[in-house]
């Protein structure tokens, strides 16, 4: 009867992998975005001789063929795999410290092997420790892998779970550092393993172990890559495959309504237009929140899909500046890839920084080029820093005092990272542009600017998220796709969501359930 | 220690706040507030006054310079409506129904960041001969007239992270609006920059704004240079902006932007290349509009004066209209009263962004502001590409 088999809303990764799923399987799929280009948060933009990666700093889970991260996996099965062009990512991460007493400044390499040897280097006598963690990496990427793979939720699931992941059942209830500590590591091989936390945006006193071991030995193990064309490139590889495959994308198409009737979602209502698009299932790349709070009519919503979704808390709002220079990374002296920079290895007390403007040390810092070579003119480099907001702290800044408090952010980074690294930047900046959750709230209309969806407080951290999959739905006929996921924030995350969901939905259909 | 189990705590405790996790989150979602879920946020809710989209204002006053140059005072029609906040150098982009087309047209935001608060714009119109919208503002709006425009855009901005200290501005014809607004922000103190402005005319009639700039030259920070090329006239410089002049009243260091029409981009160019300074010194804002196509370089000749069936798609439907080889496929659009999305109408903001589903196509390498993957995925910005042959393209 519907005019569409699904409707996704919203062309972020999440979205885009949803739809794609659908159209492969023949399903008519209407997706829906409101700005004139298809990623959401995977985008880029050009100032000058400079365009800018939005956001990606590495995707993950990316390895080649054999150990194939699931992340590829989606991408070719999909078909969007050859439509990009890759490139590696050279070494894992440069860690420095502003105020630790131990004064960090590290630079660990990609490769578990390598990686261990660096850490015995900095931290004499972790090689037993670190090896022993390493086992149990790779034992909790197979459980990864295991989850990245699930098309749908059922009883035998649990089965399989409890015969074949012994080791992930033990370790599964436990944060990073309480297993880290269990497992003998030094603290001082501790404060470096933890350095990539703020990429999940969680302290490692709470982050659940299997979520931040398993990145950092996908990540070690399979190393990164980005896209040439930056993540626009790879938005559009998806979207041409998902036009391809018969999809039907309308840009410019902001939903402000979903429809529902008897309980059910059943359509939208695009902003600004008059018929309405029926669909026999609905996929929201929005915030659960924005579905709730907005975009359904209160009266037709279930008390346990409030409760549910204020019981959420938001994880980080963002913030980036990117910087154009008109010298060359060598010239600058910028000769890593990714640099973490923290007031102090302490993730606890760091985490808690970030909850106010002021008190913020925290940055990730990228150069492009030296993933991309040649991703600027001659002579050139394009820098991107971010950080993130623990708290909504921006929300008390005033309109007058907006460009204002970006420029002292912006400020701050530059000095931190020039304090850290000893290269000068500052003198060279020839386009600059600052991001703040305002403009990532206008950007995808996220909730408080969050580019992290929601946050993995201690009782909602990946585990048990991943393990009540199909309980979170929140509406029949309504089911959601990205961040705000089982899977949490992150670009391969968020790929992996929309192709999870999608299948989910396919195999109720299947089964004969009601979707 | 791949035979050996590994125990956290213990075998048993570990089972149970394994087996606790999936009860526990359970009770915290169930647990939730019974209470509405907010449908806004603070942050969001300044984005939305930062980026409103389309903006309902409405003419509240208009100031004549003359027969060929008038500003109009905005308002938002609805007065418990905030403006939309605006950064000295941006511009708004009014749309207009003028007979079957539907037209969109930048214009700098003359006034200031604090008027802006205080509730008006103003932009500040000059004929363009044989123009198509700014001769039917001039001789058409009225006090009172309501006015369509999109929210403030632009990057020809002073960024004191990036920029000297001195801004050497540069400013021909219309292109004296965004240092109008320049100038106001340095002497209301929002701006924290020193302003040397070489405004060129060809008489002193022509200088625009001339009693606001003289005032505003008083203040320390901004310094005030007429020059004038067509008449001899004392306490004015006579001439050209050459390199000399610039380096005559510039300090040390400095930043150039430069906004005018063609003739003096052109001009001005040469003698800023002859300075020698970093491009990162240097900001432009094209300020010219669509001349023919023909005689922009590169355009293949034999195509000159052609018509072409363009035919296109947009939500689900498709309609056939007709285009000139000779003019942006968004004129097309325009003229044929379809609503397609455009700002900055010269390649560079991407809002225009569309697929080229078939068919071939010019594009200016000068005002090319593609994306990288836009241009391996065959998309164009209508408003600075040309059509070469029958072709169709999805605007939505
Ligand atoms: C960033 C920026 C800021 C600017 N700020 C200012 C400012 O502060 N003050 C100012 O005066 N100017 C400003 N301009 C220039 C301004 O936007 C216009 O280009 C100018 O007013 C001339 O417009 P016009 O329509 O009269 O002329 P043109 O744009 O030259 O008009 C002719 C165009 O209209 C098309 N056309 C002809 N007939 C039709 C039809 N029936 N339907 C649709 N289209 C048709 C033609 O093909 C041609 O492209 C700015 C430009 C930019 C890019
Ligand atoms: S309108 Fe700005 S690029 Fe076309």
């Amino acid at each position: 009867m519907s005019k569409w088999d699904a409707i996704v809303i919203g062309a972020g990764n999440g979205g885009l992998s949803a739809a794609t799923t659908f159209a492969q399987a023949g399903k008519k799929t209407l997706l829906l975005e409101k700005h004139n280009v298809p990623g959401g948060f995977a985008t880029s933009f050009r100032r000058g001789r400079f365009e800018f990666e939005a956001s990606l700093h590495e995707l993950c889970s990316f390895g080649s063929v054999p150990g194939m991260g699931n992340v590829r996996r989606i991408f070719e099965e999909l078909g969007v795999y050859d439509k990009v062009e890759w490139c590696r990512i050279p070494d894992a991460y440069r860690m420095i410290t502003l105020k630790d007493p131990e004064n960090y400044d590290v630079t660990m390499p990609f490769g578990v092997a390598a990686f261990i040897d660096k850490m015995e280097q900095y931290v004499p006598g972790s090689r037993p420790s670190m090896t022993k963690l390493f086992a149990l990496g790779e034992k909790m990427r197979d459980t990864g892998e295991f989850f990245g793979n699930i098309k749908g939720f059922d009883g035998k699931l649990v089965m399989d779970i409890l015969q074949d992941h012994t080791d992930f059942i033990r370790v599964a209830s436990y944060s990073s550092n309480e297993i880290l500590k269990a497992v003998g590591v030094p603290k001082k091989a501790r404060d470096i393993f933890n350095a990539y936390w703020c990429y999940l945006g969680e302290d490692t006193d709470t982050l659940s172990f299997v979520h931040y071991m398993g990145m950092v030995e996908r990540y070690l193990s399979t190393g990164a890559v980005c896209a040439k064309g930056r993540s626009h490139e790879m938005s559009c590889a998806f979207q041409e495959r998902f036009e391809e495959l018969g999809g039907t994308v309308y840009f410019n198409s902001f939903v402000d309504r979903i429809v529902m009737k008897n309980g059910r979602a059943i359509g939208v209502h695009i902003a600004g237009r008059d018929e309405i698009e029926f669909a026999d299932c609905i996929v929201c790349n929005s915030s659960p929140h924005n579905a709730i709070g907005k975009m359904i009519d209160p009266k037709d919503l279930p008390e346990m899909a409030v409760r549910k979704t204020n019981a959420r808390k938001f994880a980080g709002r963002g913030f980036t500046m990117f910087l154009g220079l008109d010298k060359s990374p060598e010239e600058l002296g910028v000769t890593n890839h990714c640099y973490m920079i923290y007031d102090t290895a302490d993730t606890v007390y760091q985490r808690k920084s970030m909850n106010t403007i002021e008190g913020n040390n925290a940055q990730a810092t990228c150069c492009l080029n030296l993933a991309v070579p040649g991703c600027s003119p001659e002579g050139t480099t394009i820098m991107y820093f971010t950080t993130l907001y623990t708290e909504d702290c921006w929300s008390k800044v005033k309109e007058e005092d907006y460009v204002k408090t970006k420029e002292y952010v912006a400020n701050k980074m530059i000095d931190n990272f020039e304090k850290a690294t000893g290269a000068k930047i500052r003198d060279a900046i020839e386009e600059i542009e600052i991001a703040t959750p305002a403009t990532y709230a206008r950007y995808t209309d996220a909730p408080q600017g969050t580019i992290y969806g929601y946050n993995s407080e201690p009782w909602d951290g990946i585990v048990p998220r991943i393990l009540m999959t199909g309980s979170d739905d929140l509406i029949p006929g309504l089911y959601f796709a990205g961040g705000y996921g089982t899977q949490l924030l992150g670009f391969g995350s968020a790929y992996t969501s929309g192709y999870q969901v999608a299948n989910r939905i396919m195999k109720k259909q299947e089964k004969g359930e009601r979707i | 220690m791949s035979k050996r189990k590994f125990v956290v705590k213990s075998g048993m405790i570990d089972l149970i706040n394994f087996a606790k996790m999936i009860p526990e989150r359970k009770a915290h979602l169930e647990n939730g507030p019974l209470r509405r879920v907010p449908a806004t946020y603070p942050i969001n809710e300044l984005a939305k006054l930062n980026h409103p989209g389309k903006m309902e204002l409405c003419v509240s006053d208009i100031i004549v310079h003359s027969e060929d140059v008038k500003s109009y005072i905005l308002k938002a029609e609805n007065s418990n409506k905030k403006l939309a906040p605006f950064r000295a150098g941006q511009y708004l982009t009014v749309q207009l129904k003028i007979g079957n087309s539907l037209v969109t047209r930048p214009y700098s935001i003359a006034s200031t960041p604090n008027d802006a608060r205080k509730g008006f714009y103003n932009i500040t119109v000059k004929r363009v001969p044989d123009g198509f919208v700014s001769g039917y503002i001039l001789d058409n709006i009225k006090i009172g007239d309501k006015i369509t425009a999109f929210s403030p855009e632009g990057t020809f901005v002073y960024e004191p992270i990036r920029d000297a200290k001195t801004v050497v501005g540069i400013a021909g014809g219309s292109g004296i609006t965004p240092f109008l607004s320049l100038a106001g922000s340095i002497a209301d103190g929002t701006c924290d920059a020193d302003l040397v402005l070489l405004y060129g005319a060809r008489t002193s009639k022509d200088l625009v704004f001339k009693a606001e700039l003289d005032e505003l030259g008083k203040n320390d920070k901004i310094t005030v240079v007429y020059v004038l090329s067509d008449s001899k006239e004392k306490g004015y410089e006579k001439g050209f902006i050459t390199a000399e002049l610039i380096q005559k009243y510039a300090p040390e260091t400095y930043s150039i932007f430069l906004c005018g029409p063609k003739a003096m981009y052109e001009f001005a160019g040469k003698e800023i290349e002859k300075l020698n300074i970093r491009k990162k010194f240097v900001r432009f804002e094209l300020f010219t509009s669509a001349s023919k196509a023909s005689q922009i370089p590169g355009f293949p000749m034999d195509k000159d004066g052609l018509t072409f069936e363009l035919t296109v798609r947009q939500f689900g439907k498709e309609k056939k209209i007709t285009c000139l080889s000779n003019e942006s496929i968004l004129v097309a659009l325009e003229r044929a009263g379809i609503e397609a999305p455009a700002r900055c109408r010269s390649g560079e903001c991407g809002f225009c962004r569309s697929k080229l589903v078939s068919g071939d196509v010019f594009v200016p390498s000068n005002t090319d502001g593609r994306r990288i993957a836009d241009i391996k995925f065959g998309y164009i910005h209508p408003c600075s590409t040309y059509p070469m042959s029958d072709i169709v393209i999805k605007i939505d």
